[in-house]
């Protein structure tokens, strides 16, 4: 089986895979870090010619209102076409208002009118890009009374209209049906096979809300065994797909998050291993 | 009837940065847990994010004062002055400035400009390091022609002035560092902050070279930036100082 997963790199690791060259299917750098000059962007163009590499975007803000802002939308773009990803992708959420960043992946409220902002955000990113871009679920901790759709429901009709593609994160998927009291296997139900590009995988925490546990996304620590159990269900209905290892607050040793790919890769090789003694 | 998501999205920033707006509450499902620690989730992330993005860019104002009360004052700032774009490196511009007159750290006033110098070092971090100026690239120029001409500084490269020993207090907030105080009473220090390949960093200049490379950077050809630095002191050492910028590759292209 080729291997699937990959690693996010992040700054404290930089010196230590251009020294190692660690095996790993691609990396994948959050955009936003990236559209400097700098000695880690040089770093960056070094590694291209050893691996592939995957741009994660935290602050297009594909659910704004405001629409995409030009410059950043052209930074980013510049950046794509430098590094030539093998792919591009950013969030359902929205981080922006009124000229105003607010570093954060805020939900929408799953409306039609909803629907109408992202596909136009989308649309015009695809089309800057030249390419497809993958949407992620994202993490919620709330859902909004005047809500229409369902989450799965809002993502099918985003990939219907405008093309793009799936990046599904395993660990956001259990942080918002345990928070939102959804059955996540429910969530995947009717989702457009596909579209699928991606998955996410990384930590998240329990934290307490006025005395009633709230899971907490912050990629602080190893992927958790249902994450892992979600995991399975994503390759068992979308079939394999480039995996992410993400971890982005108290980084552990890069060899943490290889051991943490290799499992992921581990996991889809039974898998295929079962299904090929079943067939 | 529900609010346009414009509408939502502006009272839910709103609510998020200053606790105003609480009529967003009524937008989202409470059940088990209240709207309200909800939306603290939301409230906890922006603020702390940007300040971790902040702790890392004025590092040195960060290992001055501690990481608790850097926060506080990195708090106090984001809501006064959220970022206009998501590039967190460009974050902070006006963050020196803030310190300056930040009540609770009146009794460091050195604050502000290591916060500057902070600030310099990220710029010089964030900038290309393209091709530089070398001795090579000068042999080929006649030597009666080189006073009269002009030379570009890399990007990122300038020059920072305090009032305060500000080399020293850097070093004092190094791991590792002696722990023997610093006399804040020990002079004024020029800083040259610059870009290398792996990093950024500073050489302290006299004042004489604090002037010369201030008028390089102006557009003043190297005979006028020499003259005003003779005019600081009368010891400037053209030909000492200039090999030694251009040993730390800090000139880009000689210009007639």
């Amino acid at each position: 089986m080729t291997p699937v997963a990959g690693i996010g790199l992040r700054a404290a690791h930089l010196a230590a895979v251009v020294r190692d060259r660690p095996a790993t299917a691609f990396l994948e750098i959050h955009a936003e870090n990236y559209l400097t000059p700098s000695p880690a962007f040089d770093t960056v163009e070094r590694l291209r010619a050893d691996y592939a590499f995957s741009v994660h975007a935290v602050g297009l803000s594909l659910g704004s209102t405001d629409g995409l802002e030009d410059t950043h939308l052209r930074r980013v773009a510049s950046l794509v076409d430098r590094l030539q990803p093998t792919l591009v992708s950013d969030h359902l959420a929205w981080s922006i208002s009124r000229g105003r960043y607010l570093n954060d992946l805020l939900p929408l409220p799953y409306t039609e009118e909803a629907i109408d902002v992202v596909v136009r955000n989308v649309d015009r990113l695809q089309e800057t890009l030249g390419r497809r871009v993958a949407v992620e679920n994202p993490s919620c901790y709330f859902s909004f009374a005047h809500a229409t759709l369902s989450e799965p429901a809002f993502l099918s009709e985003v990939v219907r209209r405008s093309g793009c593609g799936l990046l599904l994160d395993a660990n956001n998927l259990f942080v918002t049906t345990q928070n939102l009291k959804l059955d996540p296997r429910v969530w995947l139900d009717g989702l457009p096979v596909d579209a699928v590009m991606e998955y996410h995988l990384a930590g998240h925490a329990v934290n307490d809300a006025d005395g009633e546990p709230i899971l907490i996304d912050d990629h602080a620590s190893r992927v958790s065994a249902p994450v892992w159990s979600l995991f399975g269900e994503l390759v068992e209905r979308f079939g394999p797909r480039p995996t992410l290892i993400e971890w982005d607050a108290d980084i552990p040793p890069l060899e943490i998050l290889l051991d943490e790919a290799a499992t992921a890769d581990r996991r889809v090789a039974e898998r295929e291993a079962g299904a090929a003694r079943a067939a | 009837m529900p609010l346009a998501l414009r509408d939502l999205q502006a009272e839910m920033a709103a609510y998020l940065v200053s606790g105003a707006d609480a009529d967003i509450l009524g937008s989202i499902v409470g059940d088990t847990i209240p709207a309200a620690a909800r939306l603290r989730i939301h409230r906890h992330q922006l603020y702390e994010s940007l300040a971790t993005a902040l702790a890392g860019t004025f590092s040195t104002v960060q290992q001055l004062v501690g990481d608790p009360f850097f926060r506080s004052i990195a708090r106090a700032f984001i809501a006064q002055a959220l970022p206009a774009q998501p590039v967190l490196s460009e974050y902070g511009e006006g963050f020196p400035a803030f310190v300056d007159t930040y009540e609770l750290a009146r009794g460091l006033p050195y604050l502000a400009d290591v916060a500057r110098l902070d600030w310099a070092l990220n710029l010089a971090f964030n900038s290309p390091i393209g091709r530089r100026l070398t001795a090579a690239d000068l042999s080929s120029i006649p030597g009666e022609q080189l006073p009269s001409m002009k030379v570009g500084l890399a990007p990122g490269t300038r020059v920072i002035h305090s009032t305060y020993p500000l080399d020293r207090i850097w070093s004092a907030s190094q791991p590792n560092a002696s722990t023997a105080m610093v006399d804040l009473g020990g002079g004024d220090a020029w800083l040259l902050v610059f870009r290398r390949p792996d990093d950024a960093g500073f050489i302290v200049l006299t004042e004489a070279e604090a002037v010369f490379v201030t008028a390089l950077a102006a557009g003043a050809s190297l005979e006028d930036a020499a003259l005003a630095a003779f005019a600081a002191n009368a010891r400037f050492d053209l030909s000492v100082t200039f090999s030694r910028l251009l040993d730390l590759r800090v000139f880009v292209a000689l210009q007639q």
